[in-house]
């Protein structure tokens, strides 16, 4: 079943344009000038009920737009939009009982209280009967490992704790499809690693649909299984994760720990990054050269105590994504 | 989804709700509540210079009832009236807040009413405050003048509350939500706030203004919130307390559909602009 049909969407704003100046702001006062403002170009896709998909773009690329869109908040100016069969901006009420949402930045629990007394609100918002809540809590519980702070004032738990009560909290309902807005801004390494292994487990377990935006690679690296690309309020890319990873990963990082300081090296293809003593980095073009062909060449030059091969990390694969699509889609 | 929910009908799950919203309110305005205590200190001080005034008020007029007040009653009137002005939430803050921070948006995606979360939202805070400031300033009236014997007054005062915090809320509301329009909603309240203290009947019961200034009053909600139940305390009359009770819920009902309306409307800027 599809949890999300997108179907030519889009989302034009009217905003207010004003001259600089004095004399602007007072014409804008007296005759207020208005812009139209493209946010959202028709899109399409759809996502399979049980897909993790990562939604990804820079800031002003017309994420939170569609997001607000397809959780009924925006009405779109064209197009259509199902979610988990109904129509978002219509029904949104309807909607509401099934999907859920965590906004890193925006905290839906009480401040002054245990998360308990938020979970026990929320059961009640979505109606949910007693006995089953309490069974959904003690999952949740359990799967976040939030029983040691389930009852200390939320204003008290560090942002790692406070966020795996966030999202524990917005799961509470089982809703089918989340919307996850940065969810794991500002953490540590570790609280992060707890936060997406939660996740997937929810993910692979329950069939829960993500949707998730976030500028860290890790999340949509661990989480996600297919990434769209938005820019410009344009789709620039639609690909499974993996595949992203082939088409854009046209570039390796070669770490070699050498016997002897290293002399010159020029090879078609090869960058040197870093040079020092007796460590060499080095920018390989895979398009231009083969690996092997690169590491022949420097196992025939070098006494090479050790190496490594890396792929760049995904925040690279994605800037370069925006660079290069972008500007051909724009 | 809603699951388990065998047995138990639509209005019942609302009911809880609604309750599970005040209830998490009030637990959490129990956080303030030192702070409430504190903030009573400056109903004690305002009784205080109200009592000396009227005190000088009545020697110099020679007269022990003004209006059909005697001193002591009319002490107490303002004990009630300015608690009852003083436990009022700021509910424009909040409002203003989320309206501009883009909050609201995301309340909406929940199954609950944005306006009856606030509402019972300022009923618990307002009932909290409330208790405190009645407390205090029942402390400081029994030390000044004795128990009091209100006899029907007191559960008058009570049934009245609710309608009295409903009009508060709804007009607040209204101010509130022109957030959505205008940049600042602090002065409308403050024009609010000033007319409540006037002819609302905070300062002054509303038998003491010129008769044409009482008769504008009649017209408007105002003297629903604070001059209406802390007369029916004071002054109980049995015939004019079902009146004075039925014109409270009469006002809800436009300024219900009042607020209903400017939300819609805010809503629908939401939509369509992103607010």
């Amino acid at each position: 079943m599809t949890a999300l049909t997108v179907e030519g969407l889009a989302k034009r704003f009217v905003t207010k344009h004003k001259q600089e100046g004095l004399a602007g702001s007072m014409r804008a006062l007296l005759r207020p000038q208005t812009k139209e403002k493209i946010a959202v170009h028709p899109i399409a896709f759809t996502v399979q009920e049980g897909e993790s998909v990562a939604f990804l773009g820079p800031n002003g690329a017309g994420k939170s737009t569609t997001i607000k869109m397809l959780t009924g908040i925006l009405h779109p100016s064209e197009g259509y939009a199902e979610v988990l069969g109904l129509c978002p901006w219509k029904e949104r009420q309807r909607l509401a009982y099934g999907i859920g949402s965590v906004f890193g930045q925006k905290s839906q629990l009480w401040y002054h209280l245990p998360a308990s007394d938020s979970f026990e609100l929320m059961s009640r918002i979505y109606e949910m009967g007693r006995e089953d809540y309490r069974r959904r809590r003690s999952e949740l519980v359990e799967r976040f490992g939030i029983g040691p702070y389930l009852h200390m004032p939320v204003r008290r738990l560090s942002l790692g704790e406070r966020m795996r009560c966030e999202i524990a909290a917005a799961l509470l309902h089982r809703p089918r499809v989340v919307f996850l807005d940065e969810p794991t801004i500002g953490l540590d390494v570790i609280a992060k690693q707890t936060i997406r292994e939660a996740i997937l487990e929810m993910n692979r377990e329950e069939g829960t649909t993500l949707f998730i935006t976030s500028h860290d690679s890790g999340d949509v690296e661990q989480l996600c299984d297919r990434a769209i690309v938005i820019n410009y309020g344009r789709i620039i890319l639609d690909d499974p994760v993996p595949e992203m990873k082939r088409k854009y990963l046209t570039y390796k990082r070669i770490r070699l720990e050498l016997e002897e300081p290293a002399e010159e090296i020029e090879l078609p293809g090869v960058e040197v990054l870093r040079a020092g003593g007796t460590a060499l980095e080095l920018g390989v073009r895979t398009e231009e050269v083969r690996i092997e062909e690169v590491l022949g060449a420097i196992v025939g030059r070098f006494r090479v105590k050790d190496v490594t091969i890396e792929d760049p990390p995904m925040e690279e694969v994605i800037s370069f994504i925006y660079g290069k699509l972008g500007k051909e889609g724009g | 989804m809603r699951a388990d929910t065998f047995g138990e009908s639509l209005l019942s799950r609302k009911w809880h709700k609604y309750a599970a919203v005040g209830r998490i309110t009030v637990s959490s305005q129990l956080a303030y509540l030192a702070d409430f205590f504190i903030r009573t200190l400056f109903l004690v001080v305002i009784i205080y210079i109200f009592m000396q005034l009227w005190k000088v008020t009545y020697e110099g007029v020679g007269e022990t009832t003004i209006a059909g007040y005697a001193y002591r009653d009319l002490i107490w009137y303002l004990i009630f009236a300015e608690a009852i002005i003083l436990a009022s939430p700021r509910v424009n803050l909040t409002v203003e807040e989320e309206v501009k921070s883009g909050a609201v948006a995301y309340r909406l995606t929940r199954p609950l009413s944005y306006i009856g979360y606030h509402y019972v939202a300022y009923l618990g805070e307002a009932a909290l405050r409330l208790a405190v400031n009645l407390i205090v300033g029942g402390l400081l009236g029994v030390l000044a003048f004795g128990v009091p014997s209100f006899g029907w007054g007191w559960g008058a005062f009570a049934a009245m509350l609710l309608g009295a915090l409903t009009v508060n809320f709804l007009l607040r509301m209204a101010l509130s939500l022109c957030a959505f329009w205008v940049e600042e909603t602090q002065g409308l309240v403050f024009v609010y706030d000033k007319l409540l203290f006037t002819i609302g009947g905070m300062m002054l019961p509303l038998e003491l203004f010129p008769d044409l200034l009482r008769r504008v009053c009649a017209w408007l909600p105002f003297q629903t919130v604070v001059y209406f139940p802390s007369k029916t305390i004071v002054a109980f009359d049995a015939a004019q307390f079902p009146q004075m009770l039925l014109l409270q819920w009469v006002w809800v009902i436009p300024l219900a559909a009042l607020v209903g309306w400017i939300y819609a409307k805010g809503v629908k800027k939401l939509n369509v602009n992103g607010g």
